[in-house]
């Protein structure tokens, strides 16, 4: 029981050091910024509009939620319009990756048949699409396309990974205890696999976001905190550019936390660590 | 039942498996009979072919040619008549002790209350009271193979078929499971096959031990071993039973030996 106090206390403490280091990192960046941004506001005031105070951003960010910018949107639009397509995008992605990851990692032929495409495909960034995209497919379904891209090769490869990883001797236990072909997929090879659909998710989610900004960046109906970005640094007001920044930088934070929080629900309630 | 029935029968068991260049022959007219209620330890030097036996019984592995009927009907895949238990455990590991017990049961589609009651009478079967919500990653090694065998018996089958399952464990465990496997063996009166390569486990736990020739893998002896249980390890009867299967095992072990230095000369020489 000593040491069990002891290990406790040691994680506590070990918290404590980690969050004062965070702590002190992000406040040695936030007066360096401020320092830099007064050094040009003294020294060259031509490009003291590129990089506005702390203060100055922090103000902006809090206006951008309150004032509708040139486009008659508040920020709460724009982050709505952007998690729509990211979701979408996310949906149509898993709708279509897993089943084909789950025939490809199980069926030879369907490996035959899929990998060459996918080795084509995988290795081309998927922002390569957004001007294709954009003008076939419209500013309406082309950013969400673009996401699709992004989060479908991560997923289909890690399932098809783990349903390769599936070990036949859980298969084998699975057939002398009754199991029929629709068991071993439902009871073996599924919950075998869902850590992998997971680091899929996760990855996919990340490529997600960054395929958004970039999509809304070329233009996006109903705006997006990408178009929000493009649209306000081009109006040279470059506190409000970096607000959207922040906004993205909050989200791309909140979406794997909340992929994170599901894994780990998941493996609770499955038994994994 | 006289306790003479034959439960599991092979005939001309035949199994060859197809190599990088030649074909490799790994049971030859292979024959074994287990009667019901019998305990029988199948043993000999690694690559015999023993485990091939096993899986072939269990309808994991299919033959080449030959026969196996098993309660009277002929094995043509694996099925829930034979349960098997494996040395690496095989547990499902997002699966509680209870939920892996109960996996039998969901595959014959019985209700909730019935499952729960099979595996809870399982549990207390095998001594894992307490453990029901416990993942197998959670478990000491003897207790994960406490659940194997639960699992296995929980579809109430005609034969446990047991792959060295006491083989992953270290010493002391592996004595007790042995005491405990022969207490459930008595409690459920199922006909085991059970492969091992440890003479002492096989003495220690068979009716008879069926010693098995070096690759291509026939049954070399069949020896009885009339000894009382609980047996004494260290009686005079014991030792000289070990003494005896042990010379039988020494000459394929030798054999075994032998094949592999020529290998390795052959493979010297080119």
């Amino acid at each position: 029981m000593q040491s069990l106090f002891e290990l406790a206390r040691d994680a506590i403490s070990r918290n404590w050091k980690r969050a004062l280091l965070a702590i002190v990192s992000v406040a040695v960046f936030v007066v360096a910024w401020n320092l830099y941004s007064s050094y040009l506001d003294a020294n060259l005031s031509g490009y003291r509009e590129y990089v506005p105070a702390p203060a100055e951003v922090v103000e902006a960010f809090i206006d951008s939620f309150q004032t509708p910018g040139t486009t008659g949107l508040l920020m709460t639009d724009h982050i709505f319009a952007s998690l729509k397509r990211v979701f979408l995008g996310f949906v149509l992605a898993l709708a279509l990756a897993v089943p084909s990851g789950l025939l490809m990692g199980r069926y030879p032929v369907a490996e035959g048949l899929g990998m060459p495409i996918v080795e084509i495909f995988r290795p081309i960034p998927p922002i390569a699409w957004i001007p294709v995209f954009s003008v076939v497919l419209g500013y309406l379904w082309g950013p969400i396309a673009i996401v699709f891209l992004g989060i479908f090769f991560p997923v289909l490869y890690n399932i098809m990974l783990g349903v390769k990883s599936v070990d036949p001797l859980l298969v084998d236990a699975a057939k002398t205890l009754g199991a029929e072909r629709k068991h071993i997929f439902f009871k073996v090879i599924l919950p075998f696999t869902t850590p992998y659909l997971m680091t899929g998710i996760k990855v996919g989610l990340g490529i997600g976001w960054m395929c958004i900004v970039a999509a809304e960046m070329v233009g996006a109906y109903g705006g997006g905190v990408g178009f929000y970005i493009w649209d306000t640094a081009e109006s040279k007001l470059f506190d409000y550019a970096y607000a959207g920044i922040a906004v993205i930088a909050i989200l791309g934070i909140l979406t794997t936390g909340v992929a994170s929080q599901v894994e780990r629900r998941l493996y609770a309630w499955m038994g994994m660590k | 039942m006289d306790g003479h029935e034959v439960n599991i029968r092979t005939q001309r068991l035949f199994k060859a498996f197809r190599g990088d260049k030649k074909e490799v022959v790994a049971l030859k007219d292979f024959a074994l009979d287990v009667d019901e209620g019998e305990f029988v330890c199948l043993l000999g030097p690694s690559g015999c072919g023993k485990t091939t036996v096993l899986r072939i019984i269990a309808g994991l592995e299919t033959k080449s040619d030959g026969q196996v009927v098993v309660s009277g009907e002929e094995v043509t895949g694996a099925g829930p008549n034979r349960g098997v238990v494996f040395q690496e455990f095989a547990l499902f590991p997002w699966r509680t002790v209870k939920k892996n017990i109960e996996f039998g049961l969901e595959m014959k589609n019985l209700p909730l209350a019935e499952r729960e009651a099979v595996s809870s009478r399982y549990i207390d079967l095998v001594n894992l009271e307490g453990f029901e919500d416990a993942h197998p990653q959670q478990l000491s090694g003897g207790m994960k193979q406490r659940v194997g065998i639960a699992r296995a018996l929980a579809n109430d089958p005609a034969v446990l078929l047991m792959d060295e399952p006491f083989g992953a464990l270290d010493a002391q465990t592996r004595n007790l499971m042995q005491k405990e496997l022969l207490r459930i063996w008595a409690a459920t009166k199922k006909t085991i096959l059970f492969v091992t390569h440890s003479v002492d486990e096989a003495v220690y736990l068979a009716d008879r031990i069926v010693v098995m020739t070096a690759r291509p893998g026939k049954v070399k002896q069949v020896i009885p071993v009339g000894l009382p249980r609980p047996r004494d390890r260290t009686s005079a009867e014991f030792i000289s039973i070990r003494g005896e299967v042990l010379e039988v095992l020494e000459e394929e072990f030798e054999k075994t030996m032998m094949r592999e230095l020529s290998k390795t000369v052959v493979e010297h020489k080119t």
